[in-house]
């Protein structure tokens, strides 16, 4: 057994900083490294543990350098290089930002910050499918992330909702430890990578294309999962065990936009090619700017709007 | 060669240099049939061999104190000044993966005696004046779990009445059962009121004081 460890960081003192950067997934820790190296004096703020949504993902095979690697691991070897940079400060949520003058005061639960420059590297979540059923059942069968609930579900039958690259990982994950997942995607064709469609071939994962989820039915437990098979317009249902549902995610902007930062109409923040939002000082970074979801450009990305950060605060 | 890597070591010498102010104890009930028991006292071993503030002791499920302090299963991970926590800050099952954060930030709060939390949070948790169990049911991998535990930990740190107790779901599966666990961070408060997730203390302490009122 691998017990992983995982250690906290960050004290719980106020501080004033040159740039803060919200959120500690790889944009936001390759920021803080980044920021810290051009000689900026920068903190990771995050209100879980850093790492962000790589966290639960099980398996990591395209980032460069790793042919393999679980994304929990990855993350910790980028939280174990940032942390020798700059302070990272976990379990941490920012709960609003004050435009003051020349500086922003940022308010969160372990202290009050001021800084000059704020880059949000805030990410996404997951996205609900919206389905009678799929609140009702939450908790009682119907999850969102496989490495926290996977495990209750071992010897059992459980319905992927969502056939993209997040969805293929998944069942892939649960078919490992010993759970049968059945993948059920809406378009009428594989959504992951193909070297994901070659391992869900290979492992005789089960992977319906075509078909439009309708709801989740059951009495205590998400029993059956009804949908649309949308070339014929056949109704059909499986039993399952449980529901995981993978079908894409949400830019988490509140507090960019609370500033004024334009977004799209997904809520995605609008960067320019240097990360630069339309705020002077604001800068954003890693899936919340809607780019491919992708950990390497997440992390290219956090270099980036830490160099234009760097470039606005000390160059001009 | 250790649970703990090495260089993880060297980075919890220097946290625990910075911000340890006074002696915590670390005990482990250990009991019989139990699978993860020499690992939870090994852990425990070796996290305290890294500050002199930490003292390792391991007790036996059955035996006086774990009477006194209610604990039924092994391993329990218990963290204490030994008089005002008493046996309420509590880890049943092993603190590992995500949860061993938990457990260090435990032992820094038990350390400095104190925990923090908003004056609007502060001032609901201070009114509860009857026992409260807060059972937090987790897995190791799960990453929004520690800051479930945390809380109900941070609520036991500040007010006497509160118990916060980690289940490892996977190590007690009947257990887990019993209370329908399908998605964790999963709360059960008083064996009564439940919640799936992990919440902010705003929230949190809502639910806590929902449990309280019915006993009230």
């Amino acid at each position: 057994m691998n017990f992983g460890f995982v250690i906290p960081t960050g004290s719980r003192a106020s501080k004033e900083v040159d740039v803060a950067i919200i959120g500690g997934g790889p944009a936001g820790l390759s920021a803080g490294i980044y920021a810290t190296r051009a000689g900026l004096n920068a903190i990771i703020i995050d209100k879980g543990n850093a790492g962000g949504l790589a966290e639960e993902a099980p398996y990591v095979e395209n980032y460069l350098g790793y042919k393999g690697i679980k994304g929990e691991e990855l993350v910790k070897k980028f939280k174990e290089h940032a942390v020798d940079y700059l302070e990272i400060s976990e379990r941490n949520e920012v709960r609003e930002i004050i435009k003051e003058e020349g500086t922003y005061l940022i308010k969160a639960e372990k202290g009050d910050y001021r800084a000059r420059a704020i880059i949000f590297a805030t990410g996404t979540t997951h996205k609900n499918l919206g389905i009678p059923g799929e609140k009702e059942f939450f908790g009682k069968g119907v999850s969102y992330c496989v490495t926290c609930d996977g495990y209750f579900f071992r010897g059992k039958k459980v319905a992927l909702i969502g056939g993209g690259n997040s969805g293929a990982i998944a069942a892939i994950y649960l078919k490992d430890i010993g759970v049968e997942p059945i993948v059920l995607e809406y378009m009428p064709r594989f959504m992951c990578e193909k070297a994901y469609e070659n391992i869900i071939k290979e492992r005789g994962i089960p992977y319906h294309t075509n078909v439009q989820v309708t709801s989740i039915e059951g009495s205590e437990t998400g029993e059956k999962v009804v949908y649309k098979d949308r070339a014929t317009g056949e109704v059909k249902e499986v039993e399952v065990d449980g529901v995981f549902i993978y079908v894409g995610l949400i830019p988490i902007s509140g507090l960019a936009k609370s500033l004024g930062v334009e977004t799209d109409e997904k809520g995605y923040i609008k960067v320019d090619l240097k990360m630069r939002t339309n705020v002077p000082y604001i800068y954003a970074a890693g899936d919340v700017t809607g780019y491919a979801g992708q950990i390497i450009i997440a992390a290219g990305q956090g270099a980036m709007a830490a160099l234009s950060a760097y470039e606005d605060l000390m160059l001009k | 060669m250790g649970y703990i890597r090495d260089e993880d070591k060297k980075y919890l010498k220097g946290e625990f240099d910075k911000h340890l102010r006074e002696e915590v104890k670390l005990l482990v009930f250990v009991g019989d049939d139990c699978q993860y028991c020499n690992v939870a006292s090994d852990i425990a071993k070796e996290v305290a061999e890294l500050h002199p503030l930490i003292k390792f002791e391991e007790h036996r499920i059955g035996d006086a104190l774990a009477n006194e302090y209610g604990l039924e299963r092994a391993p329990t991970v218990v963290i204490t000044d030994g008089d005002m926590y008493g046996g309420r800050i509590r880890y049943v099952g092993l603190p590992s993966g995500y949860e061993f954060s938990s457990l260090i930030e435990d032992i820094v709060d038990v350390s400095r005696r104190s925990a923090e939390v908003s004056p609007e949070v502060m001032e609901k948790l201070k009114k509860i004046d009857k026992p409260v169990l807060i059972q937090v049911f987790v897995t190791p991998t799960c990453p929004y779990c520690p800051r479930a535990v945390r809380t109900a930990h941070r609520f036991a740190i500040i007010n006497p009445n509160v118990t916060g107790e980690m289940v490892e779901a996977n190590e007690f599966p009947d257990w887990a059962d019993r209370w329908k666990v399908m998605s964790v961070p999963h709360i059960i408060i008083n064996e009564d009121v439940q919640f799936i997730g992990a919440y902010p203390d705003e929230q949190y302490i809502d639910y806590v004081v929902q449990a309280y009122e019915k006993i009230k």
